[in-house]
């Protein structure tokens, strides 16, 4: 891993598939394992013609070599194959995650996930989140009702399902103290799903009553992968689901009007983000996989 | 707020350590390196670039924005400054002010709801004396500072787009931090707030300010990102949990178990309303490392 500043530490991060390409720099200064080699070679001669003694004439193969006018000086790159290659395989995804931007309801779920990578950096997928039972209410909904006498419509979600695409732009590697090497990545990730929510009743939770229901949502996120084995990384991920909510509405009908289900939400849906932090494991499958080229 | 934050720190931890019980070698990466390459015996990077080790690395400016607020934001405008005696291990301080010295106030969609919506009763007269002026009763963070070690456990490099490169580290720091808050001022005579309407006293109250210092941690984590060997970005995330009543509203008198209810209303606004709060933000800064010469390990 050459973080010099020589010629081969320049521009020397090549994250292509195989490793007969130029995956990554390992030399030292660009030059390691150059010069003496090359230098043998072309100025050794024909070792089995040496031991043969027949010098003076040489054979048919070598009069059809291109005669050498000098001495050759190849540099020869010692490169590490991508770390982990991702294409073609399957990756599981479990996680936790819990919300960044709602300081009334924390809506923590637990997720899973499967991607599917076709090539090392793009790969189509779908993840599933769990809500119910594990989200909690904070008390600034109820601070607020009490000091300020003003109620604060909530949602309540039961669970997510999302398409998903992911690409990685960004690859990178970490050492730490000159000891250990990490991999990692960055990614974008973004699709299309549904998710199921409800509003909570708190303006007039006596009489309202709401049940779960269909909406369409998008999200969008960035995230970061550290690989710890070539099939095992841990992760974290910044997403936003992004939907419209239908809210509990504000005001509470005189008579029989209060009963009719029409009067319990606002008339018009509210754009909700719900901007989520995942943490969790990648788990890559198979487990093993093979180079195109050798090392 | 509290429990939702560490119930997700403890589940990061969780995951971390299931991870690294789980990695079948640990240090698979650079023993492969070690063990089979060319490079078999050698260290796991030669001629590294140590963008800290014996160089000032000033940030200037930083610019942030708090997380989470309830019912104000701060943007902060700073700098900071460090100074490292290894390649991984530093002194730094950091100071930023919000909002450019309170020149504005960000109003979270939560405030301005009250200002149109609350409502004053005789309930909660002292808590708010007037919708309309719900806002100049709010906290407001005026500024930080502070000091700290930062750790940089993790040299290396990245590639965007296989076109362009940069030398990254990621740091870890814990410290110390001073923050003065502009809160609304104590009520200690609960008949000021006590007619059937709101008097001129009471309203005044509600404007009434306060500025106190609050000291608290401060720990932080970032991405530095070096794009030549003076010049770079920092990405960072500070957090910085100290008591605060962001509402100016009563809330004391809680239960047994230190939640809401109990004794409520006590009838006085002062440090007994305070709150635990998980103060958090995040920054981006340019860095400018000085000397501009780098030096560059064996």
């Amino acid at each position: 891993m050459d973080f010099g500043s020589g010629e081969g530490g320049d521009a020397d991060m090549d994250f292509s598939e195989g490793g007969g390409d130029s995956d990554m720099d390992f030399s030292e200064g660009g030059d390691e394992g150059g010069g003496d080699e090359g230098g043998d070679a072309g100025g050794g001669g024909d070792v089995i013609g040496d031991l043969a003694g027949n010098e003076a004439q040489p054979d048919a193969a070598d009069r059809d070599r291109p005669e050498r006018s000098g001495e050759a000086r190849e540099e020869i790159f010692a490169v590490q194959q991508i770390y982990a290659l991702r294409i073609n395989r399957v990756e599981l995804i479990p996680s936790y995650s819990t919300t960044l931007n709602d300081p009334f309801v924390s809506h923590s779920a637990i997720s899973l996930g499967l991607n599917y990578w076709w090539t090392n950096v793009l790969a189509i997928g779908v993840n599933f989140l769990w809500y119910e039972g594990l989200e909690s209410e904070s008390d600034l909904s109820f601070f607020i009702r009490r000091s300020t006498r003003l109620a604060v419509p909530v949602s309540a979600y039961q669970f997510g399902a999302h398409l998903n695409f992911t690409y990685v732009p960004i690859y990178g590697k970490f050492s730490m103290f000159n000891e250990f090497i990490f991999q990692w990545d960055s990614y974008i990730v973004g699709g299309v799903g549904i998710m199921r929510t409800r509003p909570v009743p708190v303006v007039d939770p006596e009489v309202r009553n709401f049940d779960y229901d269909i909406r369409v949502a998008f999200n969008l996120g960035i995230g970061i992968r550290v690989f710890v084995s070539r099939w095992l990384a841990v992760f974290g991920e910044i997403r936003n689901y992004m939907y419209l909510e239908q809210l509990e509405a504000l005001d509470v009908a005189l008579g029989d009007d209060r009963l009719l289900q029409e009067t319990w939400t606002q008339d018009n849906p509210a754009f909700t983000s719900n901007v989520s932090v995942h943490l969790g494991l990648t788990i890559f499958l198979p487990f093993d996989f093979d180079y195109r080229l050798p090392r | 707020m509290m429990s939702q934050i560490t119930k997700s720190l403890l589940v990061a931890a969780l995951a971390a350590s299931v991870a690294w019980v789980a990695a079948p070698t640990s240090r698979a990466s650079a023993q492969e390196i070690q063990i089979t390459g060319p490079l078999a015996g050698a260290p796991a990077v030669r001629r590294l670039r140590q963008h800290r080790v014996g160089r000032v690395q000033l940030v200037v400016p930083t610019v942030g924005y708090t997380l989470q607020d309830e019912f104000s934001r701060s943007l902060m405008v700073g700098l900071g400054a460090h100074v490292h005696f290894t390649d991984f291990l530093g002194i730094g301080v950091w100071g930023a002010m919000a909002n450019f010295a309170g020149a504005f106030q960000i109003d979270t969609d939560l405030t301005t709801q009250v200002i149109t919506n609350g409502q004053t009763t005789d309930r909660n007269r002292l808590s708010m004396p007037s919708n309309e002026g719900f806002g100049d009763q709010i906290a407001q963070l005026l500024g930080l500072a502070s000091v700290h070690l930062i750790f940089a456990p993790l040299r290396g490099k990245l590639a965007l787009f296989q076109g362009a490169f940069a030398d990254t580290d990621f740091w870890i720091l814990a410290g110390f931090a001073a923050a003065f808050v502009e809160e609304r001022a104590d009520v200690t005579d609960a008949s000021v707030c006590a007619g059937a309407t709101s008097s001129a006293a009471c309203l005044d109250s509600q404007t009434a300010r306060n500025v106190r210092f609050a000291p608290a941690p401060m720990i932080g984590v970032g991405l530095n990102l070096y794009f030549n060997e003076f010049l770079g970005m920092s990405i960072q995330w500070r957090a910085f949990p100290f008591d605060m009543n962001p509402s100016g509203t009563d809330e004391s008198g809680q239960g047994a178990d230190g939640g809401p209810g109990g004794g409520f209303p006590d009838g006085q606004i002062n440090a007994e309303d305070q709150r635990f709060y998980f103060h958090h933000m995040i920054n981006l800064g340019l860095i400018i490392n000085l000397p501009p010469e780098i030096q560059v390990s064996d």
